[in-house]
């Protein structure tokens, strides 16, 4: 069977169509899996090499990574439960109880939802907190960090706006507590507090505000900030690896002491 | 540690060389994704959905069955009224009327109710969650606005959401509703309905403004420590008063009370006291004071109605002077009364009193020792006073009533579980913690000032359903479904007439223009229903009209000139604008056409079943006698009556026969014929 | 100067190489060199992957055991107590019942935002070495007082939830300041390496959980301490 099906897969990836969508075509050279990542639109962001120390579990725990895979996870789950939701009152509450009894696996999909929402924002806390104990906050990677807290803010409210869509006692109240919080804002905290939730008190203008921050302007703005971060982990030099690790597997590497910070490598 | 470090070595391991782990993981994933739709098959409503399918297959039935049956979820959506209900997912004979025979839930048919189950759902008559598809939440879930299901003994309430107005099938409902009127429950607990109104009391607590002119301040105290004891139909509730308590209850109203010179009267009557000692029941019974007075016959059972209070013992707790002047002119004591205002002579009053006053319970007061009451005594008892709030049903000088002394009751049937507090070994639900709370108030904790009373289990369920049927729904169901409860008007009869009707307080008993009581017969229409001369000889001697009643119209022993002003003013303004009560003669109809109504009463409409044209071969007995008939009613009314009885007095239960006009002629002219003993053979 | 090779399929190393000009006045040091590389595609690519699935396997799983959590439907007229926020929040809702609005639910935040984005702009925050290593007396003045106000302060307070790691955090910093770079003690030899924008972040970090946890787990009704596992 193993090598009846490699043939078959040789010969589809040798296909005309295969071609036509995969540029880089079919082939395991340096230059083939180079094309790989350079002619994909959604990898051309990644340097088409890494150095392997860094895919070492233990230098970064993959948690960025991981915060990226939840926030994937997200989205899916997201657009699928926007078929099923008004964000109105109180039919956005009887959109849950929908999901729940009616639509097929819809409660396993606004749990899945719920669970990846806290995990990301675990993720993206431990992710922050890995990058400062390795130092990888150093320059040149600076700018980075601070793209990395502007991502951990909109993570937050990305979780926020969507704890108040159920429209249930738990989202209500959350809401309420944490939207009171911006009327202490000196002088235009009540302004502030009014444009948040379109009026007084949390009510259907606020779900709607907040649908539409959850599913549109966050999202974007998320996406937006994550291919930066991405593409500044590369331009500032690769993911960031201790000197003084080994280089597993890189027999030759030699080891400096010296500080980091001036370590400079060029990238194509 | 050997163990988690392994753990964490081969962990990183799998980054070293991944792409074996990779498709382990993949494969995983795979496997993993694909229970949740595995879990949607096995899910609780397909299971039963089968069983409904294994249950019919083998029944002569199945094919109809079986084309009824679709597969999937069913669901009863009606937006107007907030239903999404689900329940017909799993109870799928609900409308089968083949599977009678069915015992075994979910699948068994529903009872014939007067509303289509498509048009009102599940959820409004039997609570529970009708969006869910799995069982525990369907009928367990206490989530707002979720609420668990109604026990099947309550659902009466669920009619009382809408339906304000008594029923015929709800006698649970209404016995609930009146015990919530007559035992004072909402002159505590407010009680607003969704149109606006508000539930009224319907007992008349005494003021006791003047408490001490009607009795002594050992029976208050013995009515305080236990009113069942002087009266076993004591609408007053046990406050479970310590002795102290109400030593000092009772000594602040006999101090708080103010004389009032009416209320006392002594007779110098010597004729009275050598009367036969039977002159005074037989006056008892002459004015009918059974009618709305019970007492306790020698069996131990009342006897009488319960339009006043008891009289069992009366003479224990009133003092004779003040019974005298009460029973010659109630007004004087309580002016809000219902009490009628007899023409009792001296003679009378001395022999009705010297009765009553004859009626005693000597157990009551024996034990009843009260030494004059100090001033800290009479300062504690006003404070207690305040703090029971007495004055939420009493009148009492220099103590206000309390607003809203206990809380309002409005939705109390929508109550979530989670704002209940509950006592041990007690169901946590709604009902239960009612029907405990009606039942033993205080055992909820100490402070409470809920007074025990003593109601049959019979009583607290049907007090329950009432409550439950306060729903937020019913406030939330359109309004065109409401179907409001009869509104007293506020009409009063007017002039000298009018004086004298409050004074008797006719409308105590009868309603006129929508005022008034409904143990007597409505008397807008009276006017154009009977002849001028029966009404003033009625007046006069009020014989009863159907013997079948105990309550009975009292003679109130009127003189010739209020009665002309009675007559008068009733036959005037009682009359129906669209009824011309002399259209038809009251005699002189031709024998042929009397004859053919005989036939009529005895064959066509067989009305003998119902009434009695002549007591010894008649045996009908529902409806009044007819054998006077012929004096006492108009024949332009009796024609009409015929013709349609619920136009003149809706829900009447005579029934509307959709007579012709000339079968209604002829029986006109029978009737008229009958006009009482003297005449008794007259139609024949 | 290079040695590139050209050619299609060459699986040869083409990594470009570093060029270094030497000026006169400093001598040629090489500090770090070329490390061995892999193509992102496969090596990178499929690590990644896996990590991804296995993470969304074990929330696939989360997700078929334990149901989203849904109450009663938003009712503005029952407050549920406590009125909990989301529980990242609740670090700063125990603050709230601290400090005055103003100070916990907008001061702290602030400053918490404008701490974590200057923190690569600081030298201090770059510097590698022990904080008591170098200028040891003037470091262990400024952390004495500094240490001291702080605690003096939440105590004042009462803000003894934030008070405790404080005081863990200073305690640990006092072995450090009074360990010597060579102790015997691994770690101690540790503790005397860390900088002091680790000792903070450790603080912060510290802070955050414990807030966190005592917000999510050890508060009931009017915010009272409460024990999760009785009730």
């Amino acid at each position: 069977m193993q090598p009846r099906t490699e043939a078959t897969l040789g010969r589809l990836m040798a296909s005309r169509l295969w071609k036509s969508i995969f540029r880089s075509g079919r082939g395991t050279s340096t230059l083939h899996r180079s094309m790989a990542i350079q002619q994909s639109v959604f990898l051309h962001i990644l340097p088409a090499k890494v150095r392997r120390r860094m895919l070492n579990f233990d230098a970064t725990w993959y948690l960025g990574t991981l915060t990226l895979g939840t926030f994937l996870v997200l989205v899916i789950t997201g657009i699928l439960l926007m078929f099923y939701y008004h964000p109105s009152v109180p039919q956005a509450y009887a959109d849950m109880k929908d999901l729940r009894y009616v639509v097929s696996s819809g409660l396993f999909l606004r749990n899945l939802h719920r669970w990846s929402a806290h995990a990301m924002v675990l993720l993206a806390f431990a992710h922050m907190f890995r990058v400062f104990y390795r130092g990888a906050y150093r320059p040149p990677r600076e700018f980075n960090w601070v793209v990395g807290v502007i991502l951990l803010l909109i993570t937050l409210l990305l979780s926020y706006t969507g704890y108040l869509l159920p429209w249930d006692q738990l989202a209500f109240w959350a809401i309420t507590v944490g939207s009171n919080i911006s009327s202490a804002v000196p002088i235009v905290g009540q302004k502030i507090h009014f444009l948040m939730l379109g009026g007084n008190q949390v009510n259907a203008n606020a779900l709607l505000r907040f649908y539409v921050l959850h599913c549109v302007i966050l999202p974007l703005a998320a996406v937006l900030f994550i291919a930066v971060h991405f593409w500044r982990i590369r331009k500032d030099g690769g993911l960031y690896v201790q000197q003084s690790e080994p280089a597993k597997g890189a027999g030759e590497a030699r080891v400096s002491t010296e500080d980091s910070a001036q370590e400079a490598v060029a990238k194509p | 540690m050997r163990t988690p470090n392994k753990l964490w070595n081969s962990w990183r391991g799998l980054f070293r060389d991944p792409i074996r782990p990779f498709g382990i993981s993949s494969a995983l994933l795979l496997i993993v994704l694909a229970i949740a739709p595995a879990k949607n098959h096995f899910s609780e409503w397909r299971h039963y959905q089968r069983g409904y399918l294994k249950l019919i297959r083998n029944r002569p039935d199945a094919l109809v069955l079986q084309r009824h049956f679709e597969p999937g979820i069913h669901q009863i959506w009606l937006p107007d009224l907030g239903v999404v209900d689900r329940c017909e997912t799993c109870h799928l004979g609900l409308t089968e009327t083949s599977l009678g025979d069915i015992r075994m839930q979910p699948w068994s048919r529903h009872p014939v109710i007067p509303h289509s189950m498509q048009q009102f759902g599940c959820v409004i008559c039997h609570r529970g969650q009708g969006a869910a598809t799995t069982v525990a939440a369907a009928h367990d879930s206490t989530l707002s606005p979720d609420e668990p299901i109604l026990p099947a003994r309550y659902d009466e309430a669920s009619c009382g959401q809408c339906h304000h107005v008594a029923l015929e099938g709800t006698p649970t409902l209404n016995q609930g509703r009146e015990i919530l009127a007559r035992y004072g429950c909402v002159r505590c607990h407010a009680i607003k309905l969704p149109d606006g109104s508000a539930e009224q009391p319907t007992d008349e607590p005494p003021p006791l403004t003047h408490i001490a002119d009607k009795t002594t301040r050992e029976w208050i105290y013995a009515w305080l420590k236990d009113p069942k004891s002087y009266a076993a139909s004591a609408t007053m509730p046990n406050f479970l008063l310590s002795d102290d308590d109400a030593r000092d209850i009772s000594a602040f109203l006999i101090a708080n009370s103010v004389a009032e010179s009416g209320d006392t009267a002594t007779l110098k009557v010597a004729s009275a006291t050598n009367a036969d000692p039977a002159a005074g029941a037989s006056l008892y019974g002459e004015s009918f004071c059974a009618s709305c007075h019970a007492t306790q016959n020698a069996a131990g059972n009342l006897v009488g109605g319960d339009l006043g209070p008891e009289l069992t013992a009366v003479g224990t707790k009133v003092k004779p002077e003040w019974l005298t002047a009460w029973l010659r002119d109630p007004k004087t004591y309580d002016g809000a009364t219902s009490m009628p205002h007899y023409r009792f002579t001296d003679q009378q009053l001395a022999l009705l009193s010297g009765f009553l006053e004859s009626k005693t319970n000597s157990d009551l007061l024996a034990n009843v020792h009260l030494d004059a009451a100090t001033p800290e005594q009479l300062a504690h008892g006003k404070q207690l006073v305040e703090e029971y709030g007495c004055a939420a049903c009493h009148e009492i000088r220099g103590v206000s009533r309390p607003d809203n002394y206990g809380p309002e009751l409005s939705r109390v049937g929508s109550k979530p579980v989670a704002q209940l507090v509950f006592t041990t070994g007690m169901a946590e639900t709604l009902p239960a913690y009612l029907s405990n709370k009606i039942e033993r108030p205080r055992s909820f904790g100490p402070g409470l000032h809920m007074p025990q009373y003593t109601f049959t289990p019979a009583q607290v369920d049907a007090l329950t359903t009432a409550l439950l049927s306060l729903t937020d729904r019913s406030y939330t169901l359109p309004a065109k479904m409401r179907i409001a409860a009869v509104q007293q008007t506020a009409y009063e009869p007017a002039g000298r007439a009018g004086h004298l009707m409050t004074d008797l307080n006719c409308m105590a008993c009868h309603r006129i223009n929508g005022h008034g009581g409904d143990m007597a017969p409505d008397l807008t229409w009276e006017g154009s229903s009977v002849q001028k001369q029966w009404l003033d000889a009625f007046l006069k001697n009020p014989n009863t009209l159907r013997p079948a009643l105990i309550r009975r119209m009292p003679r109130f022993n009127l003189t010739d000139e209020e009665r002309a002003t009675l007559t008068d003013y009733m036959m005037t303004v009682y009359q129906n604008p669209t009824i011309d009560r002399d259209a038809m003669p009251l005699r002189g109809y031709l024998p042929a056409m009397v004859e053919h109504g005989r036939e009529l009463f005895y064959g066509k409409y067989a009305c003998q079943s119902c009434h009695m044209v002549d007591p010894a071969q008649d045996k009908g007995y529902i409806g009044p006698p007819l054998s006077a008939v012929g004096s006492r009613l108009n024949a332009e009314w009796i024609f009409l009556w015929l013709k349609n009885p619920q136009q003149l007095r809706p829900g009447t239960i005579e029934p509307d026969r959709d007579m012709s006009d000339d079968d209604a002629h002829a029986l006109t002219a029978f009737l008229m014929m009958q006009t009482g003993s003297g005449n008794k053979g007259a139609g024949k | 100067m290079s040695d590139y090779v050209a050619g299609m399929s060459s699986d040869a190393k083409n990594s470009p190489k570093r060029v270094v000009f030497v000026t006169r006045r400093t001598s040629a040091h090489v500090r770090s060199v070329d490390e061995e590389q892999v193509q992102t595609y496969p090596e990178a690519l499929f690590r990644a992957a896996l990590a991804v699935q296995v993470l969304v396997i074990a929330l696939v799983l989360l997700s078929l055991l334990f149901n989203a959590p849904l109450e009663g439907i938003a009712n503005p007229t029952v407050t549920p107590n406590p009125a909990k926020a989301p529980w990242y929040f609740l670090g700063l809702q125990e603050m709230l019942h601290y400090f005055p609005p103003i100070v916990a639910g907008v001061l702290i935040p602030t400053l918490l935002v404008v701490a974590l984005v200057v923190i690569p702009y600081f030298n201090i925050n770059i510097r590698p070495d022990g904080v008591f290593l170098k200028s040891r007396r003037r470091n262990l003045t400024v952390f004495y007082i500094v240490a001291a106000s702080l605690s003096l302060f939440l105590w004042f307070f009462d803000v003894y939830v934030a008070l405790a790691p404080t005081l863990m955090v200073a305690g640990f910093m006092l072995i450090a300041a009074f360990s010597a770079p060579q102790s015997p003690d691994r770690f101690r030899r540790y503790l005397v390496s860390r900088p002091v924008s680790w000792w903070i972040m450790t603080w912060f970090l510290l802070e955050l959980a414990v807030l966190t946890v005592v917000g999510t787990f050890f508060r009931g009704p009017g915010w009272s301490w409460v024990l999760p596992w009785r009730s």
